[in-house]
């Protein structure tokens, strides 16, 4: 296969090898109708997470690209995610954002499924299907393959996929950062309330692009860090304790995941954190404590935004919270965003957490009102016709990201930029973008796998 | 045409009268509105069903019997 790194999508609209890449796949309809398929419909997406249903009959609404669906947990305790659409004439079956029900009843005929997805009720079955419907074949649309990673739930369409661990690659440990506890144990996190649902008027790629690591535009939040939103009174996060050690643009090149990460050196103090209140401010030294004793040199990676491909945003300290980009039209998207605390910290800090995370995040938190700006009007800015003709340009840094990273005794997974000293690159769009290349370029999973044709190569 | 029956209100333990002329008893109730899971007691039309658990549709429940 000839990848997007050397021929781009359709030639001249993505070049990541000279940085440049059009407006058109950010506004095109075409563009937009054929992601649907190549990307929403073949890609691992984030669904939700099991805290969401945590008892049998448990439901949340969902979304995969477009298509609505309905993370469930079944009578036997088992979860399954479906297509919100009865098999009769495609009515939703379940039209509200979460409950407990022992059926899903479509409200149009009255189809009836049972909550592992089996057709259980047909109206007049016996007089108008004469008892000759197949039941067994037209139950609700489940998913090729799902998977439950520390609690997140992920699912996708393809059952060529391949697995999502190996999807994920070495991302697996951008995900440990957002899901394990703030003390280091697995898999501790449980979603904070409801999620944050709205639209913003762009193309998904803006908000996706901008999660994968771009800090570049710290400087459209100086109004937020001049309020002083943040834990401990001031600037919008606590920094003393990232800025300790190396500020790391990491890329997972064969997979299209990204994020910043912080690197702080061996034997560093636990630095004073959240220290708006007394309770607060020492839950977080002692869960510091613990979570170095724990992991060990592993601790001294401290997690920042990153991306997982194709539209899941991550952030994983300051605000805790995940993002699903959900495409509704090439100029619109529908924002999920799920705020996360650790299932057993005290109410003093959940409540605590929960003010901070909405003045920061969702669409009345003032850092993200400052990204929906710059994403809405960038967007409406690169529809015209002429706007068209002009790529952007995403040069920064090319060639300066590097392999086998380590510093101070630590090796970083994946290509690497160390962006302490020269502030910014682009690396993380390019990698963004060179995967969504791929993967609109391939015909099916086989090309997009290439790590597998590496590691086959290697063993021969 | 008597009223049409609100079956959200039908209480487990609940004794109807089915289109058909059969008699069932509600076992349980998910609320929609559509459905519900019900015994037969009888069933002239098929005695088969007589013991049976089944999912009822709204349209076919045509009286509930009262209380004994």
């Amino acid at each position: 296969m000839a990848t997007a790194h050397n021929s781009g999508y359709r030639t001249g609209l993505v070049d990541t090898k000279t940085g440049r890449i059009s407006r058109e796949i950010f506004v095109n309809d075409a563009i937009y109708a054929e992601e649907q398929e190549k990307i929403f419909a073949r890609a691992w997406l984030f669904i939700g997470h099991e805290s969401q249903i945590p008892n049998p009959g448990d439901y949340a609404a969902a979304r995969m690209g477009e298509e609505q669906v309905i993370l469930c947990r079944d009578r036997a305790g088992q979860v399954h995610v479906f297509l919100n659409s009865c098999r009769h004439r495609g009515m939703k079956v379940c039209r509200y954002d979460e409950g407990n029900t022992a059926v899903f009843t479509c409200p149009y005929h009255g189809w009836s499924y049972s909550t592992d997805g089996r057709l259980v009720g047909v109206p007049f079955f016996r007089e108008a299907y004469h008892s000759t419907l197949d039941r067994t074949q037209w139950g609700l649309v489940e998913v090729a393959q799902l998977a439950i990673y520390k609690g997140s739930v992920w699912a996708t369409w393809d059952p060529a996929a391949p697995p999502f661990l190996e999807y994920l690659g070495a991302a697996s440990g951008f995900l440990d950062l957002q899901l394990d506890g703030w003390d280091g144990r697995e898999g501790q996190a449980e979603v904070l309330g409801g999620v944050q649902k709205w639209l913003i008027p762009c193309n998904w790629k803006f908000p996706a692009e901008n999660f994968s690591g771009d800090t570049y535009h710290n400087i459209s939040h100086r109004s937020v860090d001049l309020a002083g939103i943040g834990p401990s009174g001031s600037g919008r996060r606590d920094m003393s304790e990232l800025l300790a050690g190396r500020k790391l643009h990491v890329c997972i090149p064969d997979r299209g995941h990204q994020s910043i990460l912080y690197l702080s050196p061996p034997g560093e103090e636990v630095r004073a954190a959240y220290q708006n209140t007394p309770v607060v401010a020492e839950y977080f030294r002692h869960c510091e404590e613990e979570r170095r004793k724990r992991l060990g040199d592993k601790a001294r990676f401290l997690g920042a935004p990153g991306e997982i491909f194709p539209n899941t945003a991550l952030l994983s300290r300051q605000p805790r919270t995940m993002a699903a980009w959900h495409p509704k039209s090439p100029h619109e998207t529908e924002v999920w965003r799920w705020f996360f605390v650790d299932r057993d910290a005290p109410s003093e800090v959940k409540n605590f957490l929960r003010d901070y995370y909405v003045r920061y995040s969702g669409p009345g938190g003032m850092t993200e009102q400052d990204d929906m700006e710059n994403w809405n009007y960038a967007h409406a800015a690169s529809r015209g016709t002429i706007a068209r003709r002009h790529p952007y340009t995403y040069e920064q840094g090319i060639g300066t990201a590097v392999e086998n990273f380590e510093w101070q005794g630590l090796r970083v997974p994946g290509r690497v930029v160390d962006i302490t000293d020269v502030r910014s690159s682009e690396e993380p769009a390019r990698n963004l973008y060179r995967r969504w290349a791929e993967f609109m370029e391939a015909q099916s999973w086989d090309e997009l796998m290439g790590w597998r044709r590496n590691e086959r190569a290697a063993a021969e | 045409m008597s009223d049409p029956i609100n079956i959200r209100a039908l209480k487990p333990g609940t004794r109807i009268t089915l289109a058909d002329g059969a008699v069932a008893e509600i076992v349980s109730n998910p609320a929609d509105g559509v459905w519900v899971f019900a015994r037969y007691l009888q069933s002239p039309r098929d005695p088969a069903l007589v013991g049976q658990e089944e999912m009822i549709f709204a349209q076919d429940v045509a009286a509930i019997e009262p209380p004994k």
